[in-house]
């Protein structure tokens, strides 16, 4: 028999770059700063969190190590940051490694085992939830109903 | 320097030697052999001691220098992970180190900085790195 499920809570795309990328907000606290941050979501990286030059700047954060990674134009090494990521909507609150890169990005540890809607034409990136949550989060009319099978 | 850093390192470890050492087993003119001593002391790279009694200094790698290597990352981090041996035992994983000592490593790096950084308030030395390509490498498209 089909579930159903909803549009649960939904962050907005950034317009900084055309097309729109989907973004999803968290919060990165190091042992003396927290920071809310809204890294783009990168379905190619298979880590949890990387973060841009501007946040570990922001946070202080310092180095626990360098890894060797692969990027689109090849290898390269990049230094590691130990933080707590919280994402209240999701649940998660746990501390992790994140790697240093020239913008933030979210990756696919911080999405698996959750279903998403990438929706492009209202610029949004949602968080799906079994109907009865997503009504209670958003509020959301009959439309934004969807049948899993 | 950092070149016959690592090749005392690859034949010493951080067991202490003298100079004559550097002559002996490496091959090095004695006067170049006293001036990589001097000069990697003063570096930081090196610990000079002189035991009571005894005219002739020892020497012996400095352990603080292997977080710094680690953190800068690139050749020498490379050439350095090879004199300690770590790419026969650990090739494709990731290893954490504290000075000389690899106190844990994994194939997975999130498994790894679990066990070694359980919290943000951990105060812990310890430098995690790959030793080699990792097997399970972290990927980023863009």
């Amino acid at each position: 028999m089909p579930s159903q499920i909803g549009v649960g809570k939904c962050w907005a795309f950034n317009d900084d770059e055309e097309p729109p990328y989907p973004t999803i907000e968290l919060t990165v606290s190091s042992a003396h700063r927290k920071a809310t941050i809204s890294p783009k979501v990168d379905t190619g990286f298979n880590g949890s969190l990387a973060l841009g030059r501007e946040a570990v700047r922001k946070m202080r954060l310092t180095a626990k190590g360098t890894v060797l990674i692969k990027a689109a134009t090849g290898h390269s090494e990049v230094p590691v940051y130990a933080v707590k990521i919280s994402q209240p909507d999701l649940a998660l609150s746990f501390t992790t490694i994140a790697i240093g890169t020239e913008r933030s990005l979210a990756g696919r540890k911080l999405l698996e085992n959750r279903t998403w809607l990438l929706d492009c034409k209202g610029r949004r990136f949602c968080l799906m939830t079994p109907t009865s949550a997503a009504k209670k989060h958003t509020g959301r009319s009959r439309e934004e109903k969807y049948e899993q099978t | 320097m950092m070149r016959p850093f690592v090749e005392a390192i690859r034949t010493f470890r951080w067991e202490p030697f003298r100079s004559v050492d550097l002559v002996e087993r490496l091959g090095y003119a004695s006067g170049y052999a006293r001036n990589f001593l001097s000069q990697a002391t003063r570096q930081g790279l090196l610990i000079a001691e002189s035991k009571r009694g005894k005219k002739e200094k020892t020497f012996r790698a400095n352990p603080d220098v292997v977080r710094e290597i680690v953190l800068r990352g690139g050749k020498e981090k490379t050439e350095l992970l090879e004199a300690l041996g770590l790419h026969s035992k650990f090739l494709g994983q990731y290893v954490a180190l504290r000075g000389f000592s690899v106190v844990d490593h994994d194939a997975d790096l999130f498994r790894l900085a679990e066990r070694i950084f359980p919290d943000t308030e951990a105060q812990d030395e310890a430098v995690i790195t790959n030793v080699g390509t990792p097997k399970k490498i972290l990927t980023v498209e863009i």
